[in-house]
């Protein structure tokens, strides 16, 4: 059997090349980092059911481990086509397919100035929130408990501003689940979200949302907040517009979390040219269309899969796994 | 000797024609005028300036020195054209007095003196020789006003004014005057000899070759044509682009007198405006037309629009007011101020309810000499906020800070848009609050509210600097000692605080003291406006990107690792258009503070 190169390990790549071995392929997994498993490594708990990331990451690892894939850990790829892949050592990998998914980048929130992210203590991302949960310990960077925290979403997301006009489809999801998980930990704090549509896309969203309003009293405001700086007492204060009641508010806040967006990676463009590939105006890789052939590109023998293509829950980046399987199985045969 | 025949009607109607609308208009643009206006103008008329006014005429409405340093050969075909002209008028006229004497002769005459002339036997081969050779002075700009149309890339224009009908009507005409006058002459020489070295060259060819019957009959009609060329051109001149042919002269002078517009429309404005040749020079500075390719909001193109009251407030708004059309005006039109004044006449919508909120508003805080404002921009920009604090720090200096916890905009976001009265509100607000507060300088790092601090709010008493100048002006006098660790940087010089204020040096100078500068392509009085323009209200988002990008590239070109720029607004523009690291220059200099 011919050898089958996945770029990327994470979910969506340690998924296919497990299925792709299953299907009896050779298989090379290559991971540019020191460990497989992606963003989803850093983060705590998934939406919507509040299930451990180590546990889902942990059985996938597992499977990996257990199968006879060979997997390659620091292996960064400069350039690749369907024959062949190119490694930053000089080395080239032979194959007879090429996978790639190597996922996204989260949004720089420094970029957005205004929000203080880097300049002042206590704004922080939902990526810095996630680490704070999974290291056990949520709190002030004076070590107080927060009394009021907010929530932006649609940082680096919807924002012609940065250049990012694509919906990142997942923060806003995970800003509910994180505003839960914070009011849980401390109940008696006012946890806002501020918002411009809450898009509940997924099962079970809709009702978590209902439930973080009636069960858990977090408010939400519809309205961008425009900026955020610092109080004398050592809090933030934020500007924002309540487009409900067309009303402008300011509100002073303990912390404020950044609902960071998922954009597409700087190398995307040099990958794309040298494999011959299309990329989509957002800086994703366009697949072959957007239906049956959503995990092929339009060039024989290079296959995407996960958020690659677009941002995509994790769910729906596992089945990509599974159904960029199918794809090569058929292409090979 | 007579000096009348049938043919010099078309020609006499012209000139007449011109002359009555020529002195309508100036009188009436006078006759309108703001009050102070009349009066500065009477001031200076009998001042030095009226004297150094007729030199500059002479430099730019003949010899057009400005368009020389553009393009020499540009600057070529402008001078043929005006420059002779005005000598074959001059020599026409001192020709018919080397002949006739010091008797009147009527306008045509002197025009037509060839035809009249036949009657004369005696030449004088002299102004044979120097008529012919000014002759042949305006046919070579003619040509190269032929040529130009065909390949304006060689006098350096990459695009030329589209141009309509009245006005292409008067440049057909004017294109016909000196051919039409060179058959008439040479015809003349044909049939009765003398001429120089061109028309009588011609004229013998002429009466050697071509049957004597069809010359005599050629001969009338080619004096008509000369004539209605030039009865054409006259009766259009002041209704088209060649209207700027008169309005330049009077416009020298005024500019010498300060009679500059201002932030109302008035009739003052018609000098400028209709003193525009449409020469197109603005075309290719415009980055809308060189990166996103709209091609009908120029300054050109506005002027004209404004000229025949067809002004659509889209046009008047899509201009980034980046002054780089302005700075290459061979005639010198003070266009921002003139867009500005058009937008204030097309919006201007004062809603006094809005700015209630003013009253006994006071949100600044801290104590000292020196002031710091902020500004909107910087407020969305915190880490120069930020550094400013570290370097106050740094050097111990007390800081009244203005508006760090919000407050009233500086105005120049609103006057920009026309929203002159609006504006004007604001403007009064600060100053007042800058006087309450006593300070003796006033720092900013935004250069829109620099430039409108030094052009509007006549501060008495109060210092106003850029950061960038206060940064020099500190590690001159000592206070601030940097290290020059900020390695390679590229700088970007904002619109408003070059171009706008003049500030190129300060900035450079302190760059140049924390790591080492690399220019850009286009730098200095030269360098692209990043796109982000409050000014322009009309183009969206992707098309600002776009211009980012391209002056990005620029910058990626230097090799530097940092772009560096002293505006707010720049900054943000430009990093959304690059992957380099873009800051503030308080930010490196921040930095780079020795301990």
């Amino acid at each position: 059997m011919e050898r089958v190169i996945v770029i990327g390990g994470g979910v969506a790549g340690m998924k296919a090349a497990l299925d792709l071995r299953r299907r009896g392929f050779e298989v090379t997994l290559l991971e540019k980092s020191r460990h497989l498993g992606g963003k989803v490594r850093k983060w705590h708990c998934l939406f919507p059911t509040f299930t451990s990331a180590a546990e889902v990451l942990g059985g996938l690892k597992a499977e990996v481990a257990d199968s006879d894939i060979e997997v390659r850990l620091e292996a960064e790829v400069v350039s690749f086509d369907n024959r062949s892949v190119t490694l930053a050592s000089g080395e080239k990998l032979a194959c007879g397919a090429v996978v790639l998914a190597t996922g996204f980048t989260l949004f720089d929130a420094r970029v957005k100035e205004e929000y203080g992210y880097g300049i002042y203590d206590n704004v922080i991302t939902s990526a810095d929130l996630e680490e704070m949960f999974r290291n056990g310990r949520v709190a002030l960077r004076n070590g107080e408990r927060p009394r009021r925290v907010a929530f932006l979403h649609c940082v680096g997301s919807r924002d012609e501003k940065v250049c990012q006009r694509h919906c990142s489809k997942v923060c806003c999801v995970t800003g509910v689940k994180q505003a839960i998980e914070v009011k849980k930990l401390f109940p008696e704090a006012d946890v806002f979200n501020f918002y411009m549509d809450i898009r509940m896309f997924g099962p079970g969203y809709e009702e978590m949302y209902r439930e973080a309003q009636l069960s858990h009293n977090i408010h939400f405001v519809r309205g961008r907040i425009s900026e955020a700086s610092p109080t004398i007492d050592g809090r933030l204060q934020i500007k924002a517009e309540d487009t409900l009641t067309g009303r402008p508010l300011k509100m002073s806040v303990d912390m404020l979390v950044l609902l960071v967006g998922m954009r597409s990676n700087d190398d995307n463009v040099h990958l794309a040219e040298q494999a011959g590939v299309p990329l989509a105006p957002n800086g994703f890789f366009a697949p072959k269309d957007m239906f049956a052939g959503n995990v092929c590109s339009p060039r024989k023998g290079v296959f995407y899969a996960g958020a690659i293509t677009a941002p995509k829950s994790i769910g729906e980046v596992l089945n990509e796994g599974s159904a960029v399987a199918d794809a090569v199985t058929e292409y090979l045969s | 000797m007579t000096f009348f025949a049938p043919f010099c009607i078309p020609f006499i109607i012209g000139t007449v024609s011109l002359f009555v609308t020529i002195i309508a208009k100036w009188v009436s643009w006078v006759y309108y005028m703001p009050r102070t206006d009349r009066k500065l103008l009477r001031r200076g008329l009998f001042s030095m300036q009226t004297v150094k006014g007729v030199g500059e005429v002479v430099c730019e409405c003949l010899l057009h020195r400005r368009i020389f340093r553009i393009n020499p050969l540009l600057g070529y075909m402008h001078m043929s054209l005006a420059f002779g002209w005005f000598l074959l008028i001059v020599v026409g006229w001192l020709e018919t007095v080397a002949y006739l004497g010091l008797e009147p002769v009527p306008l045509q005459g002197h025009v037509f003196f060839r035809y009249f002339a036949t009657g004369i036997s005696e030449h004088k081969p002299v102004f044979d020789f120097v008529m012919d050779a000014l002759l042949l002075f305006v046919l070579s700009g003619v040509a190269l006003a032929w040529g130009k149309r065909f390949y304006s890339r060689a006098m350096g224009m990459r695009r030329t004014t589209k141009h309509f009908l009245g006005d292409r009507v008067a440049l057909s005409a004017l294109w016909f005057i000196f051919p039409a006058r060179l058959v008439a002459e040479s015809l003349t020489c044909a049939l009765y000899g003398g001429g120089g070295f061109l028309t009588g060259t011609i004229g013998r060819w002429m009466a050697s070759h071509v049957n004597i019957e069809i010359l005599q009959m050629l001969y009338e009609p080619s004096w008509w044509f000369y004539s209605c060329a030039l009865g054409v051109f006259f009766v259009a001149m002041p209704f088209s682009r060649y209207q700027h042919i008169f309005t330049e002269i009077p416009l020298i002078f005024l500019r010498r007198y300060r009679l500059l517009p201002h932030e109302k429309a008035s009739s003052l404005d018609k000098f400028q405006i209709q003193a525009c040749s449409r020469c197109g020079i603005c075309l290719d500075p415009c980055q809308l037309q060189q990166d996103l390719g709209i091609n009908d909001v120029q300054s050109v193109y506005f002027l004209r629009d404004r000229r025949y009251n067809r002004l659509k407030l889209a046009v008047a708004n899509n201009c980034l007011m980046c002054g780089r059309c302005e700075a290459v005006c061979p005639v010198g039109i003070n266009l921002n101020t003139l867009r500005q004044n058009s937008r204030d006449r097309l919006r201007n919508i004062p809603d006094e309810s809005r700015y209630k909120y003013f009253k006994g508003l006071d949100r600044s805080s801290g104590e000292g000499r020196v002031g710091y404002f902020a500004g909107c921009m910087t407020l969305l920009t915190p880490r120069t906020l930020h550094s400013m604090e570290q370097i106050f720090k740094a050097v111990g200096e007390d800081v009244w800070w203005a508006d760090r916890d919000g407050g009233v905009c500086c105005g120049r976001p609103l006057k920009l848009s026309g929203e002159t009265d609006s504006a004007k509100k604001m403007m009064q607000f600060n100053k007042e609050l800058f006087y309450k507060h006593n300070i003796s300088i006033l720092v900013t790092s935004c250069p829109i509210c620099l430039r409108v601090f030094r052009e509007e709010y006549a501060l008495r008493g109060i210092e106003v600097l850029h950061h960038s100048e206060y940064i020099a002006r500190l590690m001159r006098e000592g206070r601030l000692k940097l290290n020059n660790d900020g390695g390679r940087v590229t700088y970007h010089d904002p619109c408003e605080l070059g171009r706008g204020c003049g500030i190129y040096d300060a900035p450079r100078e302190v760059l140049s003291a924390v790591g080492e500068l690399l220019e850009p392509k286009h730098t200095r009085e030269n360098s692209y406006c990043c796109g982000g323009s409050l000014a322009n209200t009309v183009i969206g988002d992707a098309q600002q990107l776009r211009l980012a990008q391209t002056m990005s590239a620029e910058f990626e070109a230097t090799g530097a690792g940092t772009v560096v720029t002293s505006c707010p607004l720049c900054k943000k523009s430009i990093a959304r258009g690059t992957s380099m690291p873009v800051k503030d220059l308080s930010e490196i200099v921040a930095e780079n503070i020795a301990s």
